[in-house]
């Protein structure tokens, strides 16, 4: 009950910056940069552990864009010149030239080199199908549909991959799910195509969206749990989920990642109490509101510790072990 | 003859390794390894080739592609007492994100906010220039309003604001000034506060004033988007297909700016699909009122495509022009 997780991410070591740097100016092997990766993935399982979070991430230290990270091991993607996001900050965007298919898996590795890392459940981490769509330029199908519906074939079988390897719990990222309301059933109907037939608990991940629109339909989403941001909106957003009832597992976000201020430890429990006002005890996982990568190593470490002491008070509170 | 323009804002950095690099100068800016004074080098630097790239392609009414911009609406939030510039939120439908405005107390203007850069433009191009500003309803929309709780009061409010940087644009030398409401086509019910608003902003500029309306439909907003003070109308007519027949089939008597290229899909468009848009155009409004212009700013497009874009899109008008059609 009220087990602790991170979203997926984590903050990238500096060394490893500059290696991802250096490599993508061919100054260093391949086999050099995941070396450093398998170190600072090493790493980022010894703190979790250490924090004591009950399920663990593999911390995407492969990764760079969540989305441009499967495109570019896809056929039938190409990738764009850095379109700018925010701000200072650049991504390459992927272009759909094709249709899409899978020539070998690109989840798998790493999640398996983590798992091995720690008798503690790993997340397996992968991007759905309808935010692949979404953040992508397309060029060859003809609607968007088309494309979501390929790439949910893709993404499922990255998703049986994991589960064969043995993930107990499979997250399948939908942060763009959001933005268009009225395509909400498209990507209801994409998801059950990844998930379905898997074994393992299923999660999905939502966020920087209005849950107004979405909800309660969001509920239809053929997955086992939720993992929705709530500190960002001072858990304002709260309110939205009282009615009608909130049905599935749901991951409540109680850090902001988006704030360099690390959270009383105060206020994380009265946010998680009010949380346990409106979903069942049993129901509620509790994490970061989003992925740490944005975060320095020290506010992630920081703000997890906050958030682990809370969980750990709240309970001790409520009798709970 | 059927003119070209574009709607906003550019990419900022090429691929081009020798070009000024403005991201780069920006993080050495923000480690304090570089002065303000050669960002300010670096800033201008990439304006002037973001207009010489424009005058190149040979479009005819230019921006300066608003490249010290983060996001449409905090260069003008920063000058508005009783404003704060809050966290990063979605900019409508896009993978792109925008800092929220928040209204904390009563807004009043402290600043004008595009006015230099309007100027640097307007002395550094040879073709006739546009300045760009959000509109005060999706000013309105896009921001967190803890004070008034009331858009429509909001909206007024920024009219108001919005009205004194208009007029400044018109004395140092605007003769087009664009604003932007694409809020406006999700929420039509508004649209007579909208005209209200725009009213506001437009009464008694001698400058040519457009309205834009990108990433949305026009469907709701007929008749009456047509009676707007403005002297033109800009229209999406990729995210809205149907917007090209509404027009059509309006008695619309100003100008129009048509976005026809897809300024957020790197897919090139078909010529012949444009040549026969401009000719369905040219057939129902005369040539002289209409400019052909991308669906939206071109900075969700990577700096070759968005170039790529501009020099397709004037290739096909001179050829369209060229060829007698209308």
């Amino acid at each position: 009950m009220l087990l602790t997780a991170t979203v997926g991410s984590f903050p990238k070591p500096d060394y490893l910056v500059k290696a991802r740097n250096l490599f993508s100016r061919k100054k260093i092997s391949e086999e050099e940069l995941k070396e450093l990766e398998r170190k600072a993935t090493q790493d980022v399982i010894s703190l979790q552990e250490e924090i004591g979070l009950d399920i663990l991430v593999h911390g995407e230290m492969e990764r760079g864009d969540m989305v441009t990270f499967f495109a570019e091991r896809l056929e039938g993607f190409g990738i764009s010149g850095p379109v700018r996001s925010y701000s200072n900050r650049y991504y390459k965007k992927p272009i759909a030239k094709g249709k899409i298919k899978r020539t070998s898996p690109s989840a798998l590795e790493m999640f398996q080199y983590a798992q091995g890392l720690t008798e503690k459940p790993i997340k397996g981490m992968l991007t759905g199908p309808y935010t692949m769509c979404d953040w992508s330029f397309n060029e060859y199908f003809q609607t968007r549909r088309d494309l979501v519906l390929n790439l949910a074939e893709v993404v499922h079988q990255e998703a049986l991959d994991l589960d064969k390897a043995g993930a107990k719990y499979i997250q399948i990222d939908e942060p763009a799910i959001s933005t268009r309301p009225d395509e909400l059933d498209l990507a209801i109907e994409a998801m059950k195509i990844v998930t379905d037939g898997l074994k393992a608990k299923t999660i999905s991940h939502i966020c920087y969206g209005d849950f107004t629109t979405i909800y309660p339909k969001i509920l239809d989403l053929p997955v086992n749990q939720l993992d929705l941001e709530f500190a960002n909106s001072d858990f304002t957003n709260l309110e939205i989920f009282k009615d009608p009832t909130f049905t599935k597992e749901i991951a409540v976000g109680v850090v902001d990642v988006h704030s360099h201020i690390i959270e009383k430890k105060e206020k994380v429990k009265e946010n998680i109490r009010k949380a346990l006002e409106i979903f069942p005890l049993e129901k509620v996982y509790i994490d970061p509101d989003c992925g740490l990568k944005t975060r320095t190593p020290e506010e992630a470490e920081a703000k997890l510790r906050v958030m682990v002491s809370a969980v750990k008070e709240v309970k001790e509170e409520m009798g709970l072990r | 003859m059927l003119k070209t323009t574009v709607v906003g804002n550019y990419p900022k950095i090429t691929e081009d390794k020798s070009a000024p690099n403005l991201r780069s100068a920006l993080n050495k800016f923000n480690q304090c390894k570089i002065s303000e004074e050669e960002l300010e080098k670096a800033y201008e630097q990439t304006i002037r080739r973001v207009i010489k790239e424009q005058e190149e392609a040979g479009v005819d009414l230019i921006t300066d592609g608003q490249i010290r911009w983060d996001d449409p609406v905090t260069p003008f939030a920063r000058n508005i007492d009783g404003l704060e510039i809050g966290g990063l939120i979605r900019f409508f439908d896009n993978n792109v994100y925008y800092r929220r405005p928040i209204v904390k107390s009563k807004l009043a203007f402290k600043d004008y906010s595009t006015v230099e850069e309007f100027k640097f433009l307007k002395q550094n191009s040879t073709k006739k220039v546009k300045a760009v500003m959000v509109g005060p309803f999706t000013f309105a929309k896009l921001s967190k309003d803890e004070y008034h709780n009331e858009i429509d009061k909001l909206t007024l409010d920024l009219a108001e604001i919005l009205k004194k940087e208009a007029k400044k644009l018109e004395e140092v030398g605007a003769d087009f000034i664009q604003i932007d409401e694409p809020s406006l086509c999700f929420s039509p019910e508004k649209i007579d506060l909208v005209s209200r608003a725009i009213k506001i902003v437009t009464e008694g500029l001698k400058a040519k004033t457009f309205l834009y309306l990108y990433f949305g439909g026009i469907r709701n907003l007929i008749p009456k988007l047509f009676d707007f003070q403005v002297d033109g109308i800009g229209i999406d007519m990729v995210s809205k297909p149907e917007n090209l027949n509404l027009i059509l089939e309006s008695s619309f008597n100003k100008e129009l700016i048509l976005g026809c290229l897809d300024a957020r899909n790197t897919k090139l468009q078909d010529e012949e699909e444009l040549l026969n848009l401009f000719d369905r155009v040219t057939q129902k409004f005369s040539p002289e009122r209409i400019y052909i212009s991308p669906s939206c700013g071109l900075e969700f497009l990577p700096h070759q495509t968005a170039l790529m874009k501009l020099k397709t899109m004037v290739q096909v008008v001179n050829e369209f022009n060229r060829s007698g059609r209308d």
